[in-house]
């Protein structure tokens, strides 16, 4: 059974769990500092979010961002619940980004705040795999 | 006086020279360049012969703290952490640098990033602010990666393998700990690192599929670090047995998962194969550049030795083999800077033909100069030598052949 069964719980979750990020100084701060833009491609519910110092879009792309993330939701959901591991999920192809992989290696750190919170907010919002 | 690398990559860009094209490398990767070039030039190749010469034990930390100085030790640490930011071009470039000098030099830094890459892999600020920022110090530091053992050497490098490996250095949970017991062999930079990214087999898996990557510190009790290996070619960096006797590692110092090893250890060769591939061109570039001085300077039958149609021949085949070597580094590191996972194909098959040209090219170079080309005091025989060792290490051949077609059949996402 998919994490997600609507693309509308899967808005919301990645909504909520990337305005945490930017509610973070550290991220915000380095985000903003380094011009940093992550667009992520996501599949089954398909859905695109763009991320960068202004705010979360949702299926609006304003300009090619500094790194394109593309992963299902079901992989999006292992991730953030702490299931899989970052390095395995890349070595798998579960995750593929393309960009500077310097800026990812900078990047990949900071997403670290919200490990802690989306098993609340999945689970708030009845994501199957958070359960 | 060389100058310490400092400068932000994206700051020491002009404008719209970030990205290489196929004639011009970024002005940051041109920077790092000419530092390599003139360390290698100046200060190392001076002690070249001295390195070669010396007995197998025997390594030059004076060196190794000059490039530490200069930034070497750390290209691809971010910035964040002390580090430089440099990707896998600017790496390979830098190696390429110093192996056209002294392959063996080359990889003291080469192995050294390879111990980094795991823990920049893991994407975990924690561990990663724990030793990265080590590299950042006045005093150099230097890494290493330990998978190789005495009885398993390609079966931890392929997936297929890994259930009839045998003989596998064991990890056993205890606690909030893994206590690792084995050997490991060949372990580049072993005898001089601070700490090893270590691969062991989780106890209850059978062969090694349950390969697991820890970073352990070379100090713990139980480590020992063994004989040197007396090796023919690249002998300024020290080979050498790690023994682990009931090693105790905390629970945090595990990259990937249990488990999780076989696929570290395949991004860290994707991450890196271009830039042995660039050790390689280096190794076939220098003994071209001896070559090319030697027919320019030798007479034979009244005119120099490049003016006869033969020799001429040998040297235009030598170096459209060095550059077509290069590009394909280039090209391979260029995409491990710009994608993740980094692609499988294009660093093996970088790799594959930068270490055959290697041999052709020192193997030809050294018959061009005649006795002198055998003779140690020219330097010659010593490119010879150092062209064999790339196929050895971070993918045979064979084992690059079987990443090569499996890439070709891959029938993956193409759409992304």
């Amino acid at each position: 059974m998919p994490a997600f069964t609507t693309k509308d719980q899967a808005v919301d979750v990645f909504t909520e769990l990337f305005e945490i990020l930017l509610n973070d100084a550290t991220f915000s701060r380095i985000v903003r500092e380094e011009n940093l833009s992550a667009h992520f491609v996501h599949t089954k519910p398909d859905l695109e979010i763009f991320v960068d110092s202004d705010g979360v879009r949702i299926d609006d792309v304003p300009y090619a961002a500094a790194l394109k993330i593309k992963m299902s939701c079901d992989t999006a959901d292992s991730l953030w619940a702490g299931r899989l591991l970052m390095p395995i999920a890349v070595a798998m192809g579960k995750i593929r980004i393309k960009g500077s992989v310097a800026k990812v290696l900078e990047f990949v750190p900071l997403l670290h705040p919200a490990f802690d919170r989306y098993p609340g907010i999945a689970t708030a919002a009845g994501v199957g795999g958070a359960h | 006086m060389l100058n310490t690398l400092t400068r932000h990559p994206d700051e020491a860009a002009p404008q719209g020279v970030h990205e290489p094209t196929l004639t011009q490398l970024p002005a940051h990767v041109e920077e790092l360049r000419r530092t390599a070039r003139e360390f290698a030039q100046q200060r190392l190749r001076p002690a070249v012969q001295r390195l070669d010469q010396a007995p197998a034990a025997d390594f030059d930390w004076e060196l190794v703290a000059e490039a530490h100085a200069l930034g070497l030790t750390r290209l691809v640490i971010p910035r964040q952490l002390g580090g430089l930011g440099y990707g896998e071009l600017g790496v390979a470039v830098a190696l390429e640098e110093l192996a056209a000098v002294d392959a063996g030099f080359a990889l003291i830094i080469g192995a050294t990033m390879l111990g980094q890459a795991p823990i920049l892999l893991s994407g975990d600020p924690r561990i990663q602010s724990r030793f990265l920022p080590l590299f950042a110090g006045d005093d150099p530091v230097l890494a290493c990666n330990a998978i190789t053992e005495d009885l398993a050497g390609c079966d931890l490098l392929i997936p297929d393998n890994a259930p009839h490996a045998v003989g596998v250095m064991s990890a056993r949970r205890d606690g909030d700990e893994y206590v690792l017991s084995g050997a490991k062999k060949f372990i580049t930079n072993g005898k001089v690192a601070n700490y090893a990214t270590t691969f062991a087999n989780v106890d209850g898996h059978g062969g090694a599929t349950g390969l697991t990557c820890f970073v352990v510190p070379l100090d713990s009790p139980g480590i020992t670090r063994g004989d040197v290996a007396d090796k023919m070619g690249y002998r300024s960096c020290l080979g050498t047995e790690l023994l682990f006797d009931e090693v105790r590692v905390p629970a945090e110092n595990m990259i990937g998962g249990e488990g999780g090893g076989v696929h570290i250890n395949i991004a860290q060769m994707d991450m890196a194969r271009a830039a042995v591939a660039a050790i390689s061109t280096g190794v076939a570039r220098g003994a071209l550049e001896l070559a090319i001085a030697w027919c320019g300077d030798r007479t034979q039958g009244g005119v120099k030795l490049w003016q006869h149609q033969f020799t001429a021949r040998k040297l235009a085949e030598m170096t459209a083999k060095v550059d077509a070597a290069r590009l394909l580094y280039l090209k391979a590191a260029h995409l491990a800077d710009t994608e993740v996972p980094a692609p499988a194909y294009e660093p093996a098959v970088a790799k594959l033909f930068a270490d055959r040209i290697a041999i052709e090219v020192a193997t030809e170079a050294m018959g061009l100069m005649g006795a002198r080309g055998y003779v140690r005091d020219w330097g010659m025989e010593k490119y010879v030598r150092e062209a064999l060792g790339a196929r050895i290490y971070e993918g045979t051949p064979e084992v690059l052949a079987l990443a090569i077609t499996a890439s070709m059949y891959d029938e993956g996402d193409d759409d992304f």
